[in-house]
Parts: C-alpha cells; sequence; structure tokens
C-alpha cells in the first residue's frame, strides 16, 4: 500500500510538468511538419516557375517563339559550339539584321532550324554561311529568318555551354 | 579503426564499417581504371595553304603536325582487351583540339565515344581532325585523349 501511494504521489507530483512536456512535443512535430509542408511548396513554386515560367517569359522579352536553340553541329565553331545553348531574339523587319549577324532561319531544303552567320544581304535576299565551312548555303528570303542571336560585348553571342547537350541527348533519344 | 572511432566520437556500428569498405572499395576501383587509362595529348598546327598537311608522327602522342584549312588528318590508336573479361570502353577528350577532333571505330565507322570490347579482341580507333575554315593560321591546337577501361564483370 505504502508503494502504491508512493507511486501514486510521485505521479501526481510530476503530472503538470509532464503536461507540459507532451503539450511541447507535438507542438514542436507540428511546427516541424509545417515548415516542411512549406519549404516543399516552396520549393514546388520556385521549380514549376522556373520549367513553365521561364520560357514563357523569354517568349515575351525576346519576341520570338523560339527563345533558345541548342546547337547541334561545329558549323560556327568556334563562336558556338556542339552543345550550347543560345539565346535568339525576334526580328521582324530586314532592317534589324545586317551583315555579320548570326541568324536562326528555316532551311529551304529540309525545314530545319539552322543557326549561321549573314555574309550579304542584297535585295532582301540573304545569304548565310557557317563560320567553320568553306561554302555558302543557298540564299533565303527574310520571311524565313526566325530571328538573330542575344549578343553581349558587341557580337559574342550569349550561350550556356553544356546546357544544349540535354536538349540534343533528348531529341535523339526521341528519334529512336 | 581507432582513427575513425576517434573521428566519429563514438564506436562504429556494422553498418558504419560495411561502407566504409565499400567506399574503399569503390575508390580502388576508380583509382585502377584511372592508373590503367590510355592517355594522350594531342595537337596540331594550322598553316596558311590549300590542302597542305604535314606529317609529324609521333608515338608517345597524337600529334596531327601542320594542316590547313579545309584538310583533315587521321591517327590511329590500337585497343587490346587481353583480359578475360569484357570492359567498357569510355573515351573522353578535353582541351581545344578535341572540339575539331572526332573519334570513329575504324572498321564500323561509327562514333566510338563509349562501347564494349570483348575479351581477346582488339579494336582501331581512328582520331580524325578536319581544320575548319575558321581555324586561325599560326594558332597551335592542344587537347587530351583519355581512355578508359572499365571491368564489366559480367554485367
Amino acid at each position: 500500500m505504502e508503494n502504491d501511494e508512493l507511486v501514486e504521489k510521485d505521479f501526481e507530483s510530476d503530472s503538470e510538468a509532464d503536461l507540459e512536456d507532451r503539450k511541447k512535443v507535438p507542438k514542436k512535430k507540428k511546427s516541424k511538419i509545417k515548415s516542411f509542408i512549406w519549404n516543399f511548396v516552396f520549393y514546388i513554386v520556385i521549380v514549376g516557375g522556373i520549367i513553365f515560367g521561364l520560357p514563357k517569359i523569354l517568349v515575351w522579352a525576346l519576341d520570338t517563339q523560339y527563345p533558345m536553340a541548342a546547337i547541334t553541329s561545329g558549323s560556327m565553331w568556334p563562336v558556338l559550339k556542339t552543345g550550347d545553348m543560345v539565346f535568339i531574339k525576334g526580328v521582324t523587319v530586314l532592317e534589324q539584321i545586317e551583315q555579320g549577324d548570326i541568324i536562326v532561319f528555316q532551311s529551304d531544303s529540309n525545314g530545319t532550324l539552322t543557326i549561321h552567320r549573314i555574309v550579304s544581304i542584297k535585295e532582301g535576299i540573304i545569304t548565310t554561311k557557317g563560320d567553320a565551312n568553306f561554302t555558302e548555303d543557298t540564299p533565303i528570303s527574310f520571311d524565313k529568318v526566325v530571328g538573330k542571336t542575344l549578343n553581349w560585348k558587341g557580337d559574342k553571342p550569349v550561350r550556356l555551354p553544356y546546357l544544349g547537350s540535354v536538349t540534343n541527348l533528348s531529341t535523339r533519344l526521341r528519334n529512336k | 579503426m581507432p582513427w575513425m572511432e576517434k573521428q566519429a566520437g563514438r564506436p562504429l556500428k556494422t553498418s558504419d564499417k560495411v561502407i566504409g569498405i565499400i567506399l574503399v572499395i569503390i575508390f580502388l576501383f576508380v583509382f585502377y581504371v584511372v592508373l590503367d587509362a590510355n592517355k594522350y595529348k594531342m595537337q596540331v598546327v594550322v598553316i596558311d595553304g590549300e590542302g597542305k598537311v604535314g606529317v609529324n608522327p609521333t608515338t608517345e602522342l597524337l600529334d596531327f603536325g601542320d594542316m590547313s584549312r579545309g584538310t583533315e588528318s587521321v591517327r590511329t590508336v590500337t585497343l587490346n582487351n587481353g583480359t578475360f573479361m569484357p570492359v567498357y570502353v569510355l573515351v573522353w577528350q578535353t582541351g581545344r583540339l578535341s572540339e575539331i577532333v572526332k573519334v570513329t571505330d575504324r572498321n564500323s565507322g561509327e562514333p566510338a565515344q563509349a562501347f564494349k570490347l570483348k575479351s581477346d579482341t582488339e579494336v582501331k580507333l581512328e582520331f580524325g581532325a578536319r581544320m575548319p575554315a575558321s581555324a586561325a593560321i599560326g594558332d597551335k591546337y592542344t587537347g587530351r585523349v583519355f581512355i578508359f577501361k572499365i571491368p564489366t564483370f559480367g554485367l
């Protein structure tokens, strides 16, 4: 009996502190879960914004449906290398481009997009050539031009090395 | 493992020991693969003119000699797998010259950046440098090639 009483007393004496502890632990757990959910939502919003929002922002800012392009060949070496990602700025009138600009255009022969440098513009007909190539491309009219590369420091195109390799790899896998 | 226990500040658990052994094995494996890799230096000098290819072959490096724009030069490396198991061959190029050098299998003509080489067989890898029109005359382009042979262990 004495023992039982003692135990009961002990329990009673600690009960307030225990209750506070019991209240505290779930609070901590709750706050941890809450912060985890908030962080998770925050990162989802950030990643989602980058994945879905950035292309739309680029389309709007660069005024073209093709704001980015991956380099698939070495025809513009050493200015652009295979695997580079470049930004394309849309052009609406012929006056926006000039000799020496690197433009993106739809090739007449196979309909694919090509990124080469303008060597001459005569009476609205644009002749291009890859820097590393020895021959000029088939001349094109302005309506085939999609845009020109976004440059920095004069005539150097803004490029993200290796990032285009991801696009090239996914295209290759899709075509397999 | 007293040193590790001192670092950890507690006695090592069995799981710690297992992870440690796995990490040591991975390290030794990577060390062996890197040590066993064939390593070559590459170089080429751009010269003026048309269709000029200077012959300057050495066995120590993949020297493409002097080349004028528009010319192509090929150097061959023979790779032999003398082990009892197939190996994965990984060709990794660095440096500015690597941007204009392509690696192909001489027999198939296919790109040979990564492939499986059976036991007791050999392959001839062709390193072809094509000098583009935009190469600057007088420039010397260099690079390095690492050919890793990774044992497959029957995988």
